[in-house]
């Protein structure tokens, strides 16, 4: 009898398949984090709509593939496209009017829009069954016996390819600088002659089209329901918390990390049902952890 | 890397990150359910009482009468029916009601119940017992309707069938609650998703599965349910393991391959879903390349085109879907008048399941109204529902019928869909339900002492 059977758990054959499911949607969870990371760095704003404006562009793309005849392609990149204009849009909207108030407050106003877009959702699109096809879920290889679909690869690849960008884009590139500067300080900043609403405005796209990006991943590797788009920024926003919102590399491990522990608590039925608290338990371990030494010096209040 | 390097940041992130995600956190609780084109409005053509019953195909495509059928608009004062329907985001019930009200229309553009129109009044509700135990009262004490028809809500039946009872009222409606289908003034047109489980896993099991795997959504009531198959699956000897997931379901590849995993090589995997969470775990279990190392059954609500159309062509044949009413292009005289009259009278609604069962409840409700000798008052119009005996219909594997009893299951013979080409087909003949279950043998004994069946 193995170890793991000993101790009543599922055999490690059983294990397998959930680890690539796992890293796939750790991969989706990973991309949003990281785009909510770099907005809320450089703009103040941490982006609660993120899941909602790409389940819009999910169900755009949707309609445009089943109902127009137009090639998937283009209903991609409508999807991401979508994506970075709704966010740039609220973005310059709203981003100067908010620029002064409290971080939770920008933060309920996003919610906001995620109410607003998924009220829009429902009304459009009802709760009907349907389905976003990619064909890259048609196919894939085997590894170990385990089936590996190529949606499941771009997630992972996706992943780590956005935070490698994202990480030389902001050591490397002027605007990366400024972004970069945003964060330290929003006035000195502007004094030094930044172009700071230039400079949000990007943040807001870049976020917003990668919003779309993920959007379409999760409507093909979830399925296309605006409540279930809509509401997995919570996970996404587990992972970007565990990093404290201040790194994308941290982000990306963690988004990883609540896909794939949350995968991999389903084939253990004692505590399947109560895995979707995973990325919240995961989170605030981390919090609790990375917060000792401030606990230590002020004490617990 | 850290996008801030420096330690001098102001913004309080840690207290941020805590307060949206308890704010998320409540909301997610929050958060978390084509048609012909014959201008035959059902004016004319023969009885119903020809149709073959039996849910099988027939080779008639007349289509059955709205009412009496004379083309004429009913004038008078109306006939007032009720009916208490849930709406709520995620969970809209109203196709069901919708159909029963086109099916008035009809009636009403055909001589309406012996030439008086039929006035309906559907109520929305939203999962609150105050609100619809004031329905209810609203509807009897208010607008005085003479009967209930068509009533489909999550709780109703538990709120309000105390109230029915003392009222008078023999409703007919689609059931949900354990309570429409145990109780003594509740008939549905639908067996609910108890025994339409076990119709699915009586299925698979017919299939030759070694094992069933019953999987269904994580909401109040999965005990109730998950009694059923497992009652039936032991009655035939076969192992059973049961399960749930969270809806909205967020990781369907995994929920798939835990569920193909329980059931083990050989084995079938039982959903009881909606069609929207149904889909993502099929597609899940495609994408995994699942789909042919079980068989798949689901319970009712998987019997939509719409869902069909979603799967592909890769699921044909390959999905036993359990099926409480006929496919909707059977070619029977009641589907066929469905049809029309839903084209003419509800186009915005999809033919399927839900707007099937309203049509039905109405039409049962009409032509047992029709018989009336005198006024049509609360009394003599739930003695004439009370009455309905031995009413064929092609929508129904047999006869329904309502009479005295202390509880009503009259659809308990279901049949068999598979997906073929983006529609739901059939595959299997009317069969009965399993009864090992103890509440379908009640009511077999109950149909044989009063002749029903």
């Amino acid at each position: 009898m193995s170890a793991l059977a000993f101790l009543g758990l599922p055999t490690w054959e059983n294990f397998k398949p959930f680890i690539v499911t796992g890293l796939a949607l750790g991969g989706v969870y990973a991309v949003s984090g990281v785009g909510m990371v770099v907005l809320y760095q450089t703009t103040g704003v941490l982006n609660l709509a993120f899941g909602a404006v790409g389940a819009l562009g999910a169900f755009i793309a949707w309609e445009m593939i089943n109902n127009t005849g137009l090639p998937t392609w283009v209903a991609i990149l409508t999807c991401i496209g979508f994506g970075g204009v709704v966010t740039l849009t609220y973005g310059v909207i709203f981003g100067p009017p908010l620029a002064a108030r409290d971080p939770l407050t920008k933060a309920v106003a996003t919610l906001g829009l995620a109410l607003i877009l998924l009220g829009a959702m429902s009304w459009i699109w009802s709760d009907k069954a349907r389905s976003l096809d990619l064909s890259t879920s048609n196919s894939g290889f085997e590894v170990n016996g385990v089936l590996v679909n190529w949606t499941q690869v771009i997630a992972m690849g996706f992943a780590v390819g956005l935070t490698i960008v994202t990480v030389i884009y902001l050591r490397y590139t002027r605007t990366g600088t400024a972004m970069r500067a945003l964060a330290d300080d929003r006035e000195i900043t502007a004094t030094l002659g930044v172009p700071v609403r230039r400079v949000e405005a990007s943040a807001w796209f870049v976020s917003g089209c990668v919003s779309g990006g993920a959007g379409l991943l999760l409507g093909n590797l979830v399925g296309l329901d605006a409540a279930t788009l809509t509401f997995l920024v919570i996970s996404s926003l587990a992972a970007a918390l565990i990093a404290r919102l201040n790194s994308v590399v941290v982000t990306l491990i963690a988004g990883l990390a609540v896909g794939l522990v949350n995968a991999m608590l389903a084939p253990i039925l004692s505590v399947s049902e109560y895995r979707d608290m995973s990325p919240f338990i995961m989170a605030t371990i981390a919090l609790l952890w990375l917060s000792r030494k401030d606990i230590r010096v002020t004490g617990v209040r | 890397m850290h996008v801030n390097p420096l330690s001098g940041r102001k913004r309080p992130a840690t207290a941020l990150c805590a307060i949206c995600a308890a704010v998320l956190l409540s909301l997610s609780a929050c958060g978390s359910s084509k048609k012909d084109t014959s201008s035959d409005s059902g004016g004319s053509a023969k009885s119903s009482d020809t149709s073959s019953g039996g849910g099988s195909s027939t080779s008639s495509t007349t289509a059955s009468k709205c009412g009496l059928g004379n083309n004429k608009p009913a004038s008078g004062t109306p006939v007032k029916l009720g009916a208490i329907v849930t709406k709520q985001p995620g969970t809209d019930f109203t196709d069901i009601t919708g159909g029963a009200k086109a099916y008035f229309d009809c009636v009403n553009a055909n001589g309406g119940i012996n030439g008086r129109p039929v006035s309906y009044l559907v109520e929305t509700e939203q999962t609150d017992p105050g609100q619809i135990a004031s329905l209810a009262k609203k509807l009897a004490e208010t607008e005085k309707v003479v009967a209930i028809v068509g009533n489909i809500s999550l709780i109703e039946c538990s709120v309000d069938h105390k109230y029915w009872e003392a009222k008078g009222y023999k409703e007919i409606d689609a059931g949900i609650a354990p309570e429409c289908w145990s109780t003594p003034n509740s008939a549905p047109v639908n067996m609910g998703p108890r025994y339409s489980s076990d119709g699915a896993v009586q299925t698979l099991i017919r299939k030759g599965v070694k094992k069933i795997a019953f999987i269904q959504s994580n909401v109040p009531g999965t005990g109730y349910i998950k009694a059923g198959p497992e009652i039936v699956a032991k009655a035939a000897g076969v192992p059973i393991t049961t399960l749930t997931a969270n809806v909205p379901v967020q990781d369907a590849n995994s929920v798939a391959i835990k569920a193909v995993q329980a059931a083990g090589p050989g084995g079938g995997v039982v959903l009881n879903f909606t069609p929207p969470e149904a889909l993502k775990i099929l597609q899940g279990a495609q994408r995994q390349g699942l789909q042919n190392q079980v068989k798949w059954g689901c319970s009712t609500p998987c019997n939509t085109d719409f869902l069909a159309k979603a799967l592909g062509s890769a699921w044909n044949g390959k999905l036993f879907v359990n099926a409480e009413l006929a496919v909707t292009d059977d070619p029977g005289p009641d589907s066929t008048l469905y049809r029309n009259i839903i084209s003419k009278y509800a186009p915005k609604i999809p033919l399927g399941s839900f707007s099937q069962m309203g049509f039905i409840q109405a039409r049962i409700v009409t032509d047992a109204l029709m018989k009336v000798k005198g006024p049509i008052t609360v009394k003599t119009a739930n003695d004439a529902i009370a009455a309905v005996k031995n009413f064929k219909t092609d929508i129904l594997c047999k006869p329904f019928y309502y009479g005295q009893a202390p509880l009503h299951i009259p659809n308990n013979t279901d049949l068999t869909t598979t997906p073929k080409d983006g529609k739901m087909v059939k595959d299997e003949d009317c069969f009965a339900i399993s009864d090992a279950e103890p509440d379908i043998a009640k009511v077999r004994d109950i149909e044989k002492q009063q002749g029903a069946s």
